[in-house]
């Protein structure tokens, strides 16, 4: 993307002041544009510091892992160049495209949908409660939100665990499953669904807040014009609603794609989610297992190459999005 | 029956029947939660929606045999030093950002953004190789590194909403009262970005106190495990034993909770500053 702003540097209109006679206030004016040129910079610096050295100098390192062979010797690793090797092996071969592609896609796109027509839902139910039920119900979705990805994937585990979690004898007192012998967990589509109950209870209610907050900005008297003309609460949502707050849907939708994509936490937990069942990998889980526990680094780096790839097409149609909205300048 | 009455009705028995189902889903997982950390007999019950007696002994187990307190020193100390170092380096950024323009400064707004999305498992792997030729794995210090880089990106996209909002006029008078930069800074700009600084905290203390990947894969020893590592060990694969894991996940869980409802107006404030700008 083209950098639009040139400001204070080289490339702005050099204004025409009338020549000063003495040095002194020349170098002044002098000493002041280097003060307004680097002062961004110096601000910048260590942030970006940090940023270069712990994340993108990093996603560098990754990329060149994936092109090697790297092993530990003498406590310290020596890598050999195979060029691409490891992609070849994971392109061709039938888990990524028959378990862990499928995995991560079907899996994100569920958690997305979900989570963004659930978050709506209930933004449009507190948008309508009182100020009491608003705050009590406000306080419930908080409460969702705090609960960190590992206490809140041990509760859904403990839940739905054979024999002794509540689903489970629930499930076996309407004599739908022998809580003795199901295992909701070893096969991945009960697995997954286990997995998309838990993101979405933690992942709603930023939609929710975020949707509520642009809900209020609509101004009542669309609604009141809509509901003159005979609109329905379902037209009233679909043509007053949604096109007014579109950024704010686009947002939340787009951010919710890229977190659910890299969903590791709750899937790496759950029985078998640590690589001991195949059949349940997603992209991040499956890149984790051949790095840290196959010790195949070369081999992790190539899967975590083709996940960041995956989300930095995401990355941009996010931009994108941001930039098309216009009016606020970035 | 007109469709007026219809739309009562439905008002009537919708509307609480919706907030009944949002709550028993939102706060059930967190009231089975506790109440399996209360129940004296975790290990043997059913599905029992009330626990059958109420104890501290699991609580008491994950301190004397679980050395938790150890875990909830780590985290809190990680993530104190994850608030401090990422509060000053974001605001700075984001005063630059939001301030000045200057030349790349979309390029540096974007990169900011690409680095967000950059996925932990990718970042995972060669870290783990540096921190461990670096000699700081297993280190407190080398995991707040982590956790500052990765709380970075959100925090100075958040701030830069609320400096944006502070009105320029408000800097100028100040300067033309005399004042200088760093007088501005301290008695002008901070007080007004005070609350964006508390949202931005509240998020990066929360990425570290939360953090699991980078924690499970650094701290080689159990002396320097964090909390949310630490309730791992309680977890086996076939025969777990619900109780302490309930009570280590309530310990970590109901901090993160009383801070959100006492800070939930400045979160959403911040929420909307940052990510929205509605």
């Amino acid at each position: 993307m083209k950098d639009t702003l040139v400001g204070g540097g080289s490339g702005a209109p050099v204004r025409r002041d009338p020549p000063r006679p003495d040095g002194a206030a020349e170098a002044a004016r002098r000493r002041k544009k280097l003060i307004t040129l680097t002062r961004p910079w110096l601000l910048l610096a260590p942030s970006l510091v940090v940023l270069a050295g712990l994340l993108l100098w990093p996603l560098i390192q990754v990329g060149k892992l994936s092109l090697q062979d790297y092993e530990v010797k003498f406590g310290g690793g020596v890598g050999t160049f195979t060029g691409f090797d490891h992609y070849r092996d994971l392109l061709t071969g039938d888990l990524l495209w028959q378990t862990v592609l499928p995995n991560t896609v079907f899996f994100a796109a569920a958690c997305v949908g979900l989570t963004v027509a659930l978050g709506t839902l209930v933004a449009l139910l507190l948008n309508r409660l009182g100020p009491t039920w608003r705050l009590i119900c406000s306080i419930a979705i908080l409460a969702a939100w705090a609960m960190p990805a590992v206490t809140g994937t041990y509760v859904w585990i403990w839940l739905f665990q054979p024999q002794d979690g509540m689903a489970s004898q629930i499930a076996g007192s309407l004599g739908l499953i022998d809580p003795e012998t199901t295992n909701w967990f070893t096969e991945r589509g009960p697995f997954y669904a286990i997995a998309t109950l838990n993101v979405i209870h933690h992942g709603f209610p930023f939609v929710a807040i975020t949707v509520l907050a642009g809900l209020m900005t609509i101004p009542k008297e669309l609604y009141e014009a809509g509901e003159l003309d005979g609109a329905n609460a379902w037209q009233r949502f679909w043509n007053i609603t949604v096109p007014t707050i579109k950024p704010v849907f686009l947002v939340v939708t787009i951010l919710s794609t890229i977190w659910d994509f890299k969903v590791f936490t709750q899937i790496y937990l759950m029985p078998g989610g640590d690589g001991s069942n195949p059949e349940v990998y997603n992209l991040g889980v499956y890149s984790y297992i051949e790095a840290f526990a196959k010790n195949d680094y070369g081999a992790g780096a190539a899967a975590a190459v083709l996940l960041t790839v995956l989300l930095l097409v995401i990355t941009i149609v996010y931009i994108r999005t941001l930039f098309r909205q216009g009016e606020e300048d970035l | 029956m007109t469709a007026r009455h219809r739309t009562t009705l439905a008002r009537r028995v919708g509307l609480p029947v919706a907030v009944v189902a949002l709550l028993v889903f939102t706060l059930f997982p967190v009231y089975w939660m506790v109440s399996t950390a209360l129940d004296p007999k975790a290990l043997t019950r059913g599905s029992d929606v009330l626990p059958s007696g109420l104890s501290l002994e699991h609580f008491e187990f994950v301190f004397d045999k679980g050395d938790f307190g150890t875990y909830l020193l780590n985290s809190a100390l990680v993530g104190l030093a994850t608030i401090v170092a990422a509060g000053v380096l974001s605001l700075f950024a984001a005063i630059a950002v939001a301030r000045f323009k200057f030349r790349f400064r979309t390029s540096v707004l974007i990169m900011i953004l690409i680095v967000q999305m950059v996925p932990l498992e990718a970042l995972v792997i060669p870290l783990f190789i540096q921190m461990r030729d670096y000699d700081m794995l297993n280190s407190l210090l080398g995991l707040s590194i982590v956790y500052i880089a990765l709380s970075l990106p959100f925090a100075i996209w958040t701030l830069r909403g609320f400096v944006a909002t502070v009105p320029k006029e408000v800097e100028e008078a100040a300067y033309i009262d005399g004042a200088s930069w760093p007088r501005m800074f301290w008695s002008v700009l901070l007080p007004l970005v005070a609350p964006g600084l508390v949202a931005t905290s509240i998020f990066a203390f929360i990425t570290a106190w939360n953090e699991f990947v980078f924690a499970y894969t650094f701290m080689k020893s159990s002396d320097k495990y964090t909390a949310a590592v630490g309730i791992y060990q309680f977890f086996g694969e076939n025969s777990t034993s619900w109780g302490p894991v309930m009570a280590s996940s309530t310990l970590v869980t109901v901090p993160v909770m009383i801070f959100f409802v006492i800070v939930h107006r400045k979160l959403g404030s911040g929420l909307a500053a940052g990510a929205v700008k509605g």
